[in-house]
């Protein structure tokens, strides 16, 4: 059954209560100086799993209004930095969440490339870097426990639960409240995500990526992609064909030269012996040079 | 050699490439490794057949972490422990409240911050802010800055905004005259942060270290507390009397917290708070003006500073109408007040000086500005506000006050609504009321909407207790008890029982101020100086109680 978390922008205050959770449950630094987890000038880093970003913005024309927005890993149903990862670094896992394990990670980054969210970040200040991004308090998940950041909110702005149960949840509401934006962010981007979110100001206005395609962005490559382990097989036999091809090419050849021996013994003797004649003098000379380098 | 080396290499990087052929050859291992052993001698191959075994064996290690315990990112922190419950069982009491990065009377370092949600309880249920606006919010974090948080957050994280380096900068500038003046619950709460019991009175020892510290002047907000009482007072005898055409009950405005708290929950009721100002604020236009004309300073050159028991005063004094002085002197950019300091800022700086506070000669405050009455001292515990004004508003109705009006028991206490009535001959029944804690302000102020109510006069102050308890005093039991408040408040009392003069309008230096400069209370100088009018910000939040009401109706 996969888990989800509905986001109701509408009641965040900007305590910030959420990024707080985030460091202290994941024994995260602060990074104020370099990356402010909450406020104005927030962004997601290596130490901030989540941020609380502030926007002043105008409603209804003239009136300023300021909104908060919870930025973390969405967690897609169909996540490409999954698909990207060749090391099993980054999984799906059954209750919704993508966790990241970095034993396995070999910090070629290709995720940060295939999220089209930009969530995971990567280490740059470290001299053994791996990968860091939200893994949705994977542990509590286990222990059936909201993520950190959700079970700290004053306000409830956060519920968890089931992600098709919280949908409908959401659909009810943004129908009986003309104060919404009629849309879910999350429902279908990306192919859907975990983390759904609804709001009373345009998605855009407040830094939300709105140009996601709405198909999982794995059907993109897996057409192909898919293919590799039978390509794999089939370059296997090739190459296993080709080698006894060669092989037993040389083998005829061998066997041609040691039939035409007895034919003509003093023939091949003497090219044998040329031939090695030629190897021992290159030895000498190879040597002799190596003896003149010692002597200077 | 060269050759050879070059073929060890070989030899070694087959046998590391292919693990998998240690597997097959293990019977002949063990043989050869016999055969190694009677020889006593570790052969070539040998040897490398054993590395290439460990590193088989260490891979395979490796492949069973991968598929058995392999270890997500994540989860290496702890949470308190009412976060740690399973399914959807609700926590209670969670997260934290909401600080704007500008606020000028609180601040928050996020590391100490351990979520404990006890800023959220007392802003949410004593102080009634928090979870009582609607959300969305619109372009203000709601705060009244009071400071109750400073003294209920367990780890010290949430503190007053600390201003004494811009206080230290004052003092060394030599083209400044640094004048400061310290409220009436400072000097009975200081002495705690040096070791001495609860409840001390330190005034004597509070303006020595004042003195050692630089300031060129000190005064006492206990005088101008008196000058409230003289302003305030009288505006209440003029709106029962009908004089002033405004509306009762008159709400006392001397607590910056609870102001600001009008504005937000009660902009229809600002109109009903006493248009005189704050004792702090009173004071400060009079240094600017009065003590400067009287002293030959610049007012300009003044910088004007205040210790407090709160934090809302450092909010106050940033407010863009307190500039009163500044306008009396043509310059609108002189304020009132250049700088508010808690007791706690001040604690901090005298033991950066390493003053010894306990053996400091006591001294005494400078005159003009200092005299205060008994009246005047009891400012700073709930109900003090009250009893010393309605001294005051008896004498200015009917003459001299009863005795019982030098301890007005009913108003005393920590109780969050407390009310009395009193019979003045020629007025008759005044029916007054007290509280303090924002969140007793439903209570009384429903009724007052409505219109049921018959009250005159309502003190508010916003920390439980008054300012004794104010959220700039020092840091007791967390949260704070009711025997600390107890003790502060008996110093203050015990204070006014001692003092000689009892009541505002026998204070010698508040006559001198009205007959040599200000005129009359509430007269056209003292209406221009130590009066103003406040605002509604009801449009930056949407108050919950006010939806209520409106459903009512």
């Amino acid at each position: 059954m996969s888990k989800g978390v509905l986001v109701n922008l509408t009641k965040c205050i900007g305590c910030g209560g959420c990024t707080v959770a985030c460091k202290m449950y994941n024994n995260n630094k602060w990074i104020d100086k370099r990356a402010p987890a909450s406020g104005e000038n927030a962004q997601l880093a290596d130490e901030n799993w989540t941020i609380i970003k502030k926007f002043k913005l105008y409603k209804n024309g003239n009136t300023q209004v300021w909104r908060f927005v919870k930025n973390q890993c969405l967690h897609c149903q169909s996540p490409s930095c999954v698909s990207a990862c060749f090391a099993k670094a980054l999984q799906k896992k059954d209750n919704g969440a993508v966790v990241y394990f970095p034993d396995n990670c070999v910090g070629c980054r290709y995720c940060m490339l295939a999220c089209p969210f930009k969530i995971p970040k990567f280490e740059w200040n470290k001299a053994m870097p791996v990968i860091t991004k939200c893994v949705m308090c994977y542990g509590r998940m286990k222990e059936n426990k909201a993520p950190a950041c959700v079970s700290v909110c004053p306000e409830s702005v956060m519920k968890f639960g089931d992600r098709d149960e919280l949908l409908e949840e959401a659909k009810v509401i943004i129908k009986n409240n003309s104060m919404y934006v009629k849309h879910i962010y999350g429902e279908e981007e990306a192919g859907g995500t975990s983390w759904i979110y609804i709001s009373d100001v345009p998605f855009e206005k407040i830094g939300f990526n709105t140009n996601v395609v709405k198909k999982p962005l794995p059907i993109y490559t897996s057409l192909y992609m898919k293919c590799t382990p039978i390509f794999g097989a089939i370059w296997v036999i090739v190459l296993t064909a080709f080698y006894f091809i060669t092989k037993r090419r040389n083998v005829i050849k061998n066997e041609s030269c040691e039939l035409s021996y007895k034919k003509s013994v003093d023939e091949c003797a003497d090219n044998k012996l040329s031939q090695e004649a030629n190897t021992v003098k290159s030895d000498d000379v190879f040597v002799n040079a190596g003896q003149k380098k010692r002597r200077k | 050699m060269i050759s050879e080396s070059s073929s060890n290499s070989n030899d070694k990087n087959s046998n590391l490439s292919e693990p998998t052929k240690i597997d097959g050859g293990a019977n002949d291992d063990s043989d050869t490794f016999n055969g190694g052993a009677d020889s006593s001698e570790l052969s070539r191959r040998i040897f490398l057949k054993l590395a290439g075994v460990g590193i088989a064996a260490g891979v395979a290690g490796g492949c069973d972490s991968t598929f058995g315990g392999l270890k997500p990112s994540g989860g290496e922190g702890w949470l308190p422990a009412q976060y740690n419950v399973s399914g959807d069982f609700p926590v209670q009491v969670r997260g934290r409240i909401p600080i704007d990065p500008q606020n000028p009377s609180i601040t928050r370092d996020n590391q100490k911050c351990i979520l404990c949600g006890q800023c959220v309880e007392v802003c949410s249920k004593v102080e009634a802010v928090m979870h009582n606006y609607e959300l969305p919010i619109i372009d203000d974090i709601p705060c009244i800055c009071c400071g109750q948080c400073t003294l209920w957050c367990p780890t010290g994280a949430i503190t007053e905004v600390d201003d004494s380096d811009l206080l230290m900068q004052a003092i060394e500038n030599p083209d400044l005259h640094v004048v400061v003046q310290t409220a009436p619950s400072t000097r009975v709460a200081l002495g705690e942060e040096f070791g001495l019991s609860v409840g001390t009175n330190v005034e004597a020892y509070q303006v020595s270290a004042l003195k050692q510290l630089g300031f060129d002047k000190i005064f006492d907000t206990n005088f101008s507390a008196d000058l409230t009482i003289m302003e305030e007072g009288t505006e209440l005898v003029k709106r029962v009397k009908g004089e002033k055409k405004a509306p009762l009950p008159q709400l006392t405005s001397c607590c910056p917290g609870w102001v600001k708290y009008c504005e937000y929950f009660y902009p229809d009721l600002v109109p009903n708070l006493s248009s005189a100002k704050s004792p702090m604020t009173m004071m400060g236009a009079m240094i600017k003006t009065y003590y400067a004309k009287k002293s030959n300073i610049d007012p300009k050159k003044i910088f004007s500073v205040a210790i407090m028991p709160c934090t809302a005063k450092k909010f106050e004094a940033i407010r863009p109408e307190m500039n009163h002085s500044g306008i009396k002197n043509n310059d609108p950019s002189i304020r009132d007040i250049d700088l508010v300091l808690t007791t706690r800022e001040l604690a901090k700086l005298i033991k950066r000086k390493g003053l010894d506070f306990l053996n400091l000669p006591p001294a005494k405050y400078d005159s003009l500005l200092s005299e205060y009455s008994g009246a005047g001292v009891i400012f700073g515990a709930t109900g003090g506000v009250m009893e010393a004004a309605v001294r005051t508003a008896y004498h200015l109705l009917a003459g001299d006050p009863p005795k019982f009006l030098f301890n007005l028991e009913p108003v005393r206490g920590l109780a969050g609504v407390k009310e009395a009535k009193l019979n003045i001959p020629n007025v008759g029944g005044i029916k007054i009321a007290v509280v303090s804690g924002m969140h007793n302000t439903h209570k009384v102020l429903e009724r007052v909407r409505e219109n049921k109510s018959d009250w005159h006069f309502i003190e508010f102050m916003a920390c439980p207790g008054g300012c004794i308890s104010g959220g700039g005093q020092p840091r007791s039991a967390v949260p704070p008890s009711d025997s600390v408040r107890t003790a502060r408040i008996n110093a203050l009392y015990s204070a006014d029982e001692k003092a000689t003069i009892r009541l505002s309008y026998e204070n010698h230096e508040i006559k001198a101020i009205y007959k040599d400069y200000l005129g009359e209370p509430n007269g056209e100088l003292a209406h221009e100086l130590l009066h103003t009018h406040y605002g509604d910000r009801s449009k930056n939040l949407t108050a919950k109680n006010k939806k209520g009401s409106n459903k009512e109706k």
